[in-house]
């Protein structure tokens, strides 16, 4: 309607009108709806706040596999694959240059053990670790405290046996950083004692470590690293990916992990693609029901829009005023769901996470600006349902004659 | 101002095609009052929506006022149809949900170009016009049968119509009404000019008409 708003207001009313013309049909629809909009949103909300619960716990387990120089010195404890300080570097293209499949995640790490940093004690050994914080997944789900703001260039983080607040300056090979964070206790020596940066902040000490130290150490070369630490995808499993990799690349060496928790991890994450799945597939039937509903409601009232195309209305405004009513009543069905889901999201705050944290397990609820999202998110959905499930058949309706609906044919 | 040439009408039905009008010549001159008679089934009423582009013919050609009124694509035969022709139905046509007001109002608020407070304005006109003036706001199921039709006849003359088609009109009502709702129609193509065509199969109805045209079997009886 391209004019006044007044006739898209009455035609508005006039849908608003007919919802309330078949009341019990209308909230039937609505509580449909509503019980869709709710488990949708109860659901997303819940899923994402276990995944992001799973997300720290399972991301401390740290990597499935590690793949180094054949001579590299590993750690392997309970929880984490570590590479060791060595000298042996692979290349930095080295995982992708394989293209194994199974690999969901690769994290390279270069691990420089000095004595000369200039940090800690008399000539103390000091690991220095970097890594891509884009890619990382086994060092940061490890920081206990960290400043309020994202790790720069210049930031360290400090292992959990070494003590620094937060904030302070300390200096390797003459150049300043600031402490950024601290891990809690991995029981991984590396990491225990480690300092941790950036890779790029790493290889730029080079020039400096050479002159303190007369050499060059290999694994600052941009093009190598220490290792790679790597995470499975769902269904592949170790003995798979660590035989293809050796069959794929010379020189190295593949440490697994537990292979307990890699089942977990990857049981779990099914699970929860599983579950959204679900709830997609449920938004789905809903709007096939809505489509189903509103055909009977248009083959109802045939007459009384033959007699809007008689006087005048354009195929336009009857489409538009059908589009109205159903987005309407499945959008205030969204919304009364999303009340409702909210409602029980409080339950389930009140009862069974609140056992969970009394019992030492930790659970992170989606901040509020996500779950506002999703709420947004869920009464869209349902709304577009509508409009979706109503759209054929009113667009049928509207390229037939305005007799033949008049007459009820059609 | 109304042609129509070879204009026929099949209806497609389970048992094969049907023909409701067959090759239909008519001309009905501006201004004047043609009634259309015929038994039951004869196809008048499909003729009248043909005329009134409300269904398409299955052939032959419909001129109102110089526009081939068929050849024109959905939007133009919805303004076409809001802006020139008015009807009166068989059956209460007023939509259930609106006011009186808000029923008559509406085709004039349909079109893109209208006023609404003139639309409104030339609303309660009519409405006082045909005997409805206190019956602004009621909704049709507060109104009789009479009534109702009578508020169908001041929304078809919102728009000024040059053709008013009124598909038996009083095939519901008393004989008391009846005559009321004819005497409306007869006064509004008398005193406005606007050509009338009613569909009956009453032949006293018929009687005032300045063109009677009988059909039968879908065809015009000479």
């Amino acid at each position: 309607m391209s004019g006044s708003s007044v006739p898209r207001w009455l035609l508005g009313s006039i849908a608003l009108q007919n919802l309330g013309r078949r009341k019990a049909r209308t909230g039937l629809l609505v509580v449909a709806v509503a019980i869709s909009s709710a488990m949708a949103f109860t659901g997303t909300v819940m899923m994402r706040s276990i995944e992001a619960s799973m997300s720290v716990g399972f991301s401390r387990l740290g990597a499935d596999l590690m793949v180094v120089a054949q001579d590299a010195l590993t750690n392997i404890t309970p929880a984490l694959l570590t590479v060791g300080p060595t000298d042996q570097t692979v290349d930095a293209d080295l995982i992708q240059r394989a293209n194994v499949a199974g690999i969901a995640r690769s994290a390279a790490q270069r691990v420089f053990r000095t004595e000369r940093s200039g940090f800690g004690g008399h000539e103390e050994s000091v690991d220095l670790i970097s890594f891509d914080p884009e890619r990382d997944f086994t060092v940061q789900p490890w920081i206990a405290e960290r400043l309020g703001r994202a790790m720069g260039p210049n930031d360290v983080i400090l292992g959990a046996a070494r003590n620094l607040p937060l904030g302070s300056e300390i200096v390797l090979f003459g150049k300043p950083f600031r402490v950024y964070a601290q891990l809690a206790r991995t029981g991984a020596g590396t990491h225990e004692r480690g300092v941790f940066l950036q890779s790029a902040s790493l290889i730029a000490l080079a020039p400096a470590i050479q002159m303190q130290t007369g050499q060059w150490p290999p694994m600052l070369d941009p093009g190598k690293v220490s290792g790679f630490l790597i995470e499975l995808a769902p269904g592949a499993t170790e003995l798979q990916v660590r035989f293809a990799l050796l069959s794929h690349l010379t020189g190295i060496k593949v440490v697994t992990g537990g292979s307990l928790l890699t089942g977990i991890r990857q049981g779990l994450t099914a699970l929860l693609g599983g579950a959204l799945a679900l709830v997609a597939l449920m938004f789905g039937s809903t709007a096939v029901m809505v489509g189903v509903l509103f055909s009977a409601i248009v083959t109802e009232r045939r007459n009384e829009l033959g007699l809007l195309k008689a006087i005048g209305a354009r195929r336009g405004q009857i489409i538009g005023m059908m589009v109205i009513e159903a987005m309407v009543a499945t959008g205030g069905g969204g919304l009364i769901g999303v009340i409702f889901g909210a409602l029980l999201l409080r339950l389930f705050e009140r009862s069974l996470i609140y056992y969970l944290t009394q019992m030492g397990i930790p659970f992170l609820w989606l901040g509020t600006a996500s779950a506002f999202v999703v709420a947004i998110a869920s009464v869209l959905a349902a709304t577009l349902i509508g409009a979706i499930g109503v759209l054929v058949p009113a667009w049928r309706a509207s390229r037939r004659d305005a007799y033949d609906l008049i007459r009820g044919e059609g | 101002m109304l042609s129509c040439r070879g204009v026929g009408k099949t209806y497609r039905t389970d048992r094969g095609p049907v023909d409701a009008v067959r090759g239909i010549d008519l001309d009905v001159a501006a201004g004047r009052y043609a009634a259309m008679v015929g038994r039951s089934g004869s196809g008048k009423s499909s003729l009248m929506a043909m005329i009134g582009g409300l269904s398409r013919p299955s052939a032959g050609k419909i001129v109102i006022d110089g526009t081939d009124i068929w050849s024109l694509g959905d939007d133009a035969i919805a303004h076409f149809r809001n802006r020139r022709i008015g009807y009166v139905f068989q059956f209460a046509s007023l939509l259930p949900t609106l006011s009186t007001i808000d029923n008559v109002a509406l085709p004039a608020m349909l079109n893109r170009n209208s006023d609404n407070s003139d639309s409104y304005a030339r609303a309660a006109k009519l409405l006082g016009d045909v005997g409805l003036g206190d019956h602004f706001d009621a909704y049709p199921s507060e109104m009789s049968a009479g009534e109702q039709r009578r508020a169908v006849i001041a929304r078809a003359l919102i728009n000024d119509p040059l053709l008013l088609l009124a598909d038996e009109p009083t095939s519901d009502l008393d004989e008391q009404t009846e005559s009321e709702i004819m005497a409306l129609l007869l006064a509004v193509n008398r005193a406005r000019g606007t050509t009338l065509m009613l569909v009956t199969h009453n032949l006293a109805l018929a009687h005032e008409a300045e063109q009677v045209i009988q059909i039968a079997n879908g065809a015009i009886v000479p």
